[in-house]
């Protein structure tokens, strides 16, 4: 057993390593990952997770829940630290299993990765009393820093691979699960135990076959699809197990519904980000520009892209936590639709349900800090996302103007066909073009789990619960 | 390197209200089993903890300059300078806010027409306030009656600092204990009062003096003056007794002068018809509701208010959260199933005969009754990082108010 495996062994236990290891850990830690671009490409299959604030239970339980390492991959988008009681070994266990498995494991780095937010928010008194100094603080700190600021996924299918349980179904002891893959199945919703809670549907085009294939035909489509979803055909309503979320909520927004129903038709891109987007970044290539290599400024494109929330608004506004800024559907369509991607996924924002999608299913927040700060009784989630076997998936680099182009001409040819003659004049072009940024581009199929606090005696841990404040 | 690096994070708090010195008055208190079912001795030396608890929290909002209270250092026990009582920002801005929005009702009660004012404070615990207010220039001349009652081991604690500490000897003038503890101690007791933070508080028990015969409820009383036209009463006695004590137990209460009664997270303690029992006590006390077809004296009514602070929406998953969060502490709060919404205060107070009734969630008071440059300023001492938590948890606390008289019209506003 390596150095690296007893390491990973007494983390999982919850126990810390010793500061010299921790030093040595951080060093290799940091030589990975300052070869890593500010954002990092990889590939389907993989498992997002937003938030974990240093609740190492929890972090069990999402692993009992996603699959262990190295089996499952897994893109944790920041935020390892602060508030919770256990960040130490949280982050500690997190690099560990980076550094052992560099490609079964992608960090990118949160607004609490930060020497200023984590003297504040618990992670250095933490250290302090764990350790007797801040020397532990100070090595991961300097890892922060090399942390990437995004990531991108691409080769996500459209469609969910089997795994999921059906309600009341046996745990997969079969093979008769393999062979069940339903295409039309855009979004599935699962707790812990992999029973289905409730699925949504790919709603499809206008069915007139008009010429109008997005913009607010899909919306509404999405809309109806989605944030019904209590009312939905495909809605499981036998009560999930004892124990398991009973609530998870509909997806904020729901299918997309473009679907040409092509075999295997890739998904867009997934852009992964802690908090959003920034007036200073049009485009994944001005986030690769950026020296990240620093601690996380005040202001300008890089706290952007860790401070920033989505919010119902038009454009950009000022945010409420003082640093990055609040952005609407708008620019987040603009964005995706410039940059080629189907979906953001951002973390960053407590959401009751575990996963909240917005603005017609562009982009979706994933919380996976369960019962935060063990006081606000959320569930958490996670994303699944899966491998295109078709062959035909994003395997390149996407987000270049190689597919939009293509497919605004097709437009293009069409209203001229349609036009009567005289060629597409510019109003048109226009107007087709902000049809396909409304329409985006369809989303890759999605598996939420959603899964509960761990109890906190039954992994041999001291009996002692966390204890919240209040205001008494 | 394993398992004693685990903090016990209990540990931080086992020092506060656990080790408490109490008296041993459950023996002597015999016959007179406590309403409600939880609400044994143990509960309430966990209820009297909670006082500890917003003493820490009022000492890590005043450290960090979102409140200015140069008393609240001597009301914890913890030894000053250490990192224990740094609480995080929601929190602190949660002190900051609910102090803000009392402040703000009880500056407009003073300030509201000329004339002598009385302020009732229950579960007051080691409020500042009285401090506070009696110190302010605002209010130099000004004739004040201000009552606090909470248990009789919290009027012991209480006597002790307000004789240990200079600074606040002086605000509130030298204590006299009444009645005077006739048998035994002289005033002067023989071990010397000291204050909290010293050291040597730990070993011993109280200087417990010799009980007097156990004759409930069970009260410990102590007044000062401190001015010449103005007085300060501390009445140690157990509240859920209070509704069946006679009525001179809260020394010295005014009935002809507009007072104000405060609970700042105090009756939710309570069951909700002992709480509602205190409320009528009180009212009926100072400012009985004539009704002058049953009585032929004409209404005289002393203009009366109330203002509660305390939580709300047990009922959703934070609600949940937070009642089962706070079980595990011992903790319960009887009133909260009875009074889960913003309405049902609204309604509680109607029905305790106030004229006028307003209730204001916490995250409310911030929104609007926070100055837009306060809260740049609030928000520059830490920032916030918690926007999501905060609408949760200053959205399970309300601040409700009712006034009956018009001298009071407009309160809060």
């Amino acid at each position: 057993m390596s150095d690296l495996d007893k390491a990973i062994a007494q983390l999982r236990a919850c126990r810390p390593i010793p500061e010299a290891q921790v030093r040595e850990l951080c060093h290799k830690a940091r030589e990975l990952l300052i070869e890593e671009g500010n954002v990092v490409t990889i590939s389907a299959p993989v498992t997002i997770c937003g938030d974990i604030h240093g609740q190492f239970h929890d972090l069990m339980e999402l692993f009992r829940v996603g699959g262990d390492v190295p089996d499952t991959n897994y893109l944790f988008m920041g935020d390892f630290v602060d508030r919770g009681f256990y960040s130490l070994e949280t982050f500690l266990l997190l690099l560990c299993l980076k550094v052992r498995y560099p490609d079964r494991m992608t960090l990118i780095r949160g607004n609490h990765e930060s020497r200023q937010i984590t003297t504040v928010y618990g992670f250095y008194d933490e250290c302090l009393r764990k350790y007797g100094s801040a020397n532990v603080w100070r090595y991961c700190c300097d890892v922060f820093d090399y942390l990437a600021l995004g990531a991108i996924v691409l080769g996500a299918s459209n469609n969910l691979t089997p795994g999921s349980l059906g309600v009341g179904d046996d745990p997969p002891s079969s093979s008769d699960m393999t062979d069940y893959v339903d295409h039309d199945i855009e979004i599935e919703v699962c707790n812990a135990e992999g029973q289905v809670i409730s699925q949504f549907r790919r709603t499809r085009g206008n069915s007139g076959g008009s010429s109008s294939q997005g913009g607010g035909g899909r919306g509404e489509g999405g809309g109806a699809d989605g944030t019904q979803g209590s009312s939905s055909p495909m809605r499981k309503s036998k009560s999930p197990s004892p124990g398991a979320p009973s609530q998870t909520g509909p997806p904020g927004s729901g299918a997309s519904g473009s679907s040409s129903g092509s075999v295997g038709n890739p998904a867009g891109a997934v852009l992964c980000v802690h908090g959003g987007l920034s007036p200073l970044v049009d485009t994944i290539d001005k986030i690769r520009l950026l020296d990240r290599k620093q601690e996380v400024p005040h202001e300008g494109a890089m706290c952007d892209l860790l401070w920033s929330d989505p919010d119902e608004i038009d454009g950009w506004g000022l945010s409420p936590r003082g640093a990055g800024f609040l952005f609407g559907a708008d620019i987040v369509k603009m964005f995706n639709h410039r940059n080629d991607l189907s979906l953001i996924a951002r973390a960053h924002q407590l959401v009751m349900e575990g996963f909240k999608e917005m603005f017609d299913a562009s982009i979706v927040t994933v919380w996976s800090a369960p019962n935060y700060c063990y006081r606000c009784g959320n569930v958490a989630a996670l994303l699944e996302l899966f491998e295109d076997e078709s062959g035909t998936g994003v395997l390149s680099r996407s987000n270049g103007d190689v597919n939009r182009v293509a497919a605004l001409a097709a437009a293009q040819a069409a209203a001229a066909a349609g036009g009567g003659g005289g060629g597409t004049d510019k109003g048109t072009m226009q107007m087709l073009e902000n049809e396909m940024i409304n329409a985006g581009r369809p989303g890759p199929g999605r598996r939420y789990r959603v899964f509960q606090a761990a109890p906190q005696d039954s992994r041999g841990m001291p009996a002692k619960k966390p204890v919240a404040d209040y205001f008494l | 390197m394993s398992a004693p690096l685990i903090p016990n994070l209990l540990s931080l708090r086992g020092s506060r209200g656990g080790n408490r010195n109490r008296t041993r008055r459950q023996g002597g208190r015999g016959g007179a089993p406590a309403p409600g079912s939880r609400s044994g001795p143990d509960h309430d030396s966990i209820i009297q903890g909670t006082d500890t608890d917003a003493a820490v929290s009022r000492m890590s909002a005043v450290d960090l300059d979102y409140l200015h209270d140069p008393f609240a250092q001597y009301f914890v026990s913890s030894s000053p300078g250490t990192s224990n009582s740094r609480r995080l920002p929601i929190i602190n801005r949660g002190t900051y806010t609910r102090t803000a929005a009392l402040d703000r009702l009880v500056t407009q009660f003073l300030d509201g027409g000329d004339g002598p004012k009385q302020i009732v404070s229950l579960g007051a615990g080691t409020d500042t306030r009285p401090l506070r207010i009696f110190s302010d220039p605002r209010w130099r001349g000004m004739e004040i009656v201000y009552h606090e009652v909470d248990f009789p081991t919290m009027a012991e604690k209480k006597l002790r600092i307000a004789q240990g500490v200079p600074t606040v000897r002086i605000v509130l003038g030298n204590a006299s204990v009444s009645p005077p503890q006739a048998p035994t101690t002289p005033k002067t007791a023989s071990r010397p009062l000291s204050p909290p933070q010293r050291p040597g508080r730990a070993p011993g028990p109280l200087p417990e003096t010799p009980t007097l015969e156990p004759t409930p409820p069970e009260t410990m009383t102590w007044t000062s003056k401190p001015r010449l036209n103005s007085s300060y009463t501390f009445t140690g006695i157990d509240l859920r007794h209070l509704p069946s004590s006679p009525p001179a137990t809260l020394l010295g209460l005014r009935k002809d002068i507009p007072t104000l009664i405060l609970s700042e997270c105090c009756l939710c303690y309570l069951t909700p018809s002992n709480a509602s029992a205190v409320i009528s006590y009180l009212t009926s006390l100072i400012s009985p509701c004539t009704n002058p077809a049953t009585t032929d004296t004409p209404p005289t009514t002393t203009p009366i208010s109330l203002a509660l602070y305390e939580p709300i929406k047990p009922d959703d998953s934070f609600g949940k959260m937070m009642i089962s969060n706070l079980a595990a502490r011992g903790i319960h709060m009887p009133t909260l199933s009875s009074y889960q919404t913003t309405l049902d205060q609204e309604r509680r107070l109607c029905t305790a005969g106030f004229e006028e009734v307003r209730v204001k969630t916490v995250k409310d008071i911030w929104d609007t009754w926070v100055a837009e440059e306060e809260k740049e300023r609030v928000d520059g001492l830490e920032g916030l990082d918690e926007v999501e938590e905060w609408e949760l948890l200053a959205g399970h606390y309300v601040v409700a108010w009712g006034w009956r008289g018009e001298e009071l019209n407009g309160l809060g506003f």
